[in-house]
């Protein structure tokens, strides 16, 4: 980092803390503090649910899995545009209409106060370890940039984000949003400029897109059907579908965000830009990753993404035999990567570029087994390091820092998000509920603040589990996925099925988390499909529990 | 100030949205852009698979 890239980080964060605070000055009642009254515009909500959702993460390593993996990520995302379609036409004028802070709120209402309670303690445990894991990406960036330790950079993130969050709530986290968001898209276009712009003389844009769809990166859709392969277009429409209902239906950090909404209308607005908006930014983002993966065809990556680790490992003489072959390979890959471009009909040309890709994976995945050797690790992976080392090494003085603080930003936005709707459910669904049903205002205001703190702390202290994951993105949707299933079948129990019992939800969230781990502990199934599983097997045994032992004064949904 | 631990404020009712007349069409034309979004990613990649 140079002092440019330092003055534009600094002055990036302090603008996102002010204007935070500034924004969400006027929260002085529990309403304004965590619905913002119900004054916000479609595009407020729009967008801070789109900063929620991509986090850091998608910077880090929506990237460095493209240019591993190829796009065929953005089929994940196929199914969200179905499933905002479904909970604006649904669950949008339901929650509004039962006048809930919380979507747990609602299940009391349509079944009991147990079924509340369990909903509350799922999305509790779910959303905490989600927030750990939000607020560890950030550290990652600032371990590699600044040499700092994750420890120091967790603390002063989190507190940044727990300064505006705890004094602004949710008016100063969903404006917050709206500008961050406005710098990413900002951020995202430069970066895929200047990644273009760095190809070495001869190396057109179109050039470079031809390369990347030689070496099978621009692969975005797959049609073949296979349960255990984890992205493919119907995985992706009806596992993703799936998850995107049980992430904007049932997650309090999302419907919390369409809860503040000034009308129905809004409120469906905000879920239907998001709905036209995610899948085009995903695929932007993966085909920046595979850009990347052109430039370093022909710039030397490190044979290790991670500068610690590769440290390590270059420190010890054995090492020196595995780069010599990890520098032959990258030679005779850029080697075979110029001579396509100069005849790109020549089958035999594209064969060997393939092969010379082989032989450097190859060469790389000695490189990592000597990691995992020398260290003790079972699984290392640097995935999350590539976007980083082509930012800090070859991005010009002020870029680097805009990126930098970005991903700042972003972490800052999901991590406000879900502390803001842990504090909520913690306040609304635990306490106010079970422990002081009859207190001021004000008295839930002061709860609400030192609830945000509490969360706050707690995924600053969980961040240092963080360390343990892959790839971060797959890791907090795998989280989600044991758990949104079970919440998923639940709320459509209680939406569409009017003669479902309270005992008959209650049990229903118990099957459908036993198939879940089930599923998870013993076959192979990608966890796209634990929700489709899980929400299914709630509604089967919610039914036939039902069924059996049907209620003498039954509920209906509101 | 609202009432001491109040619920939050009743809002307008459920209304038409400001395009297109009515939400189910609304709702065909988002469905509508996913199929068209995703044969557009489809011909993408065949187009630069050499």
């Amino acid at each position: 980092m140079r002092p440019l890239d330092w003055v534009v980080m600094f002055c990036w964060l302090v603008s996102i803390v002010s204007y935070g605070l500034w924004r969400g000055r006027r929260s002085g009642t529990v309403n304004e503090f965590l619905l913002a009254g119900k004054t916000m515009p479609w595009y407020a909500m729009g967008l801070s649910i789109m900063a929620t959702q991509a986090s850091a993460i998608t910077f880090i390593s929506t990237t460095g899995q493209s240019y591993v993996d190829g796009m065929r990520f953005v089929q994940f995302y196929f199914g969200l545009p179905v499933a905002m379609v479904l909970i604006s036409a649904t669950a949008v004028p339901i929650f509004h209409r039962a006048n809930v802070y919380t979507a747990y709120e609602y299940l009391e209402k349509r079944f009991d106060a147990k079924t509340r309670a369990l909903v509350s303690i799922i999305f509790l445990i779910q959303r905490g370890l989600a927030a750990g894991l939000a607020i560890y990406a950030p550290a990652v960036v600032l371990s590699v940039v600044l040499g700092w330790s994750d420890q120091v950079t967790t603390v002063l993130m989190g507190t940044l984000v727990v300064i505006y969050t705890a004094t602004g709530g949710i008016k100063a986290v969903t404006w917050a949003d709206v500008q961050q968001m406005m710098v990413i898209f900002a951020a995202l276009i430069l970066a895929l400029v200047v990644a273009v712009n760095l190809m070495p003389p001869g190396v057109s844009f179109r050039d470079a897109v031809t390369l990347a769809g030689a070496m099978g990166k621009l692969r975005a859709v797959n049609t073949h059907f296979d349960w255990n392969d984890r992205y493919n277009l119907w995985s992706g429409l009806i596992g993703g579908a799936f998850l995107a209902l049980s992430y904007f239906g049932c997650d309090q950090s999302q419907v919390q965000r369409y809860l503040t909404g000034k009308s129905i209308a809004q409120s469906r607005l905000s879920l239907l830009f998001n709905a036209m908006a995610k899948i085009p930014m995903q695929a932007f983002i993966l085909f920046i990753g595979a850009m990347v993966f052109v430039f370093f065809l022909f710039e030397r990556p490190p044979v290790i993404f991670h500068p610690v680790e590769l440290g390590r490992a270059q420190s010890r003489p054995d090492f020196q035999s595995v780069e010599h072959r990890y520098q032959a390979a990258f030679d005779s890959r850029k080697q075979a990567a110029t001579a396509l471009l100069a005849d790109r009909n020549d089958p035999a040309k594209l064969d060997r570029l393939r092969q010379t890709q082989q032989d450097f994976d190859g060469a790389r995945g000695e490189a990592i087994r000597f990691v995992e050797r020398t260290r003790g690790t079972a699984a290392f992976n640097d995935t999350n390091y590539i976007f980083l080392n082509f930012v800090t090494h070859y991005m010009p003085a002020g870029v680097v820092g805009l990126i930098v603080a970005v991903i700042f930003s972003a972490a800052m936005s999901a991590v406000s998000g879900e502390i803001n709707s842990l504090a909520t459910v913690t306040v609304i669904d635990v306490y106010k509920r079970h422990f002081q049903k009859s207190g001021s205002d004000r008295h839930y205001l002061w709860a609400s603040r030192l609830a945000t703190v509490f969360w706050g702390i707690y995924a600053m202290v969980f961040a240092g589990y963080g360390k343990g994951f892959g790839a971060l993105i797959e890791a907090v949707n795998m989280i989600g996925s044991l758990f949104y299933g079970g919440m998923l079948g639940v709320f459509v129990l209680a939406f569409f099925f009017k003669n479902v019992t309270a005992n008959g939800a209650f049990f229903g969230v118990f099957a459908g988390e036993a198939a879940i781990f089930a599923a998870n502990r013993f076959t192979g199934i990608s966890f796209l499909w634990y929700n489709v599983i899980g929400a299914l097997v709630v509604i089967a045994t919610g039914v036939i529990i039902s069924a059996f032992a049907p209620a003498k004064n039954p509920k209906s949904a509101a | 100030m609202s009432e001491p631990g109040s619920l939050p404020p009743k809002i307008m009712e459920d209304g038409p949205p400001p395009f297109l007349g009515s939400w189910k069409r609304v709702y065909a034309v988002v469905l509508l852009y996913l199929a068209v979004v995703i044969f557009g990613l489809y011909l993408f990649s065949s187009f630069y698979s050499l």
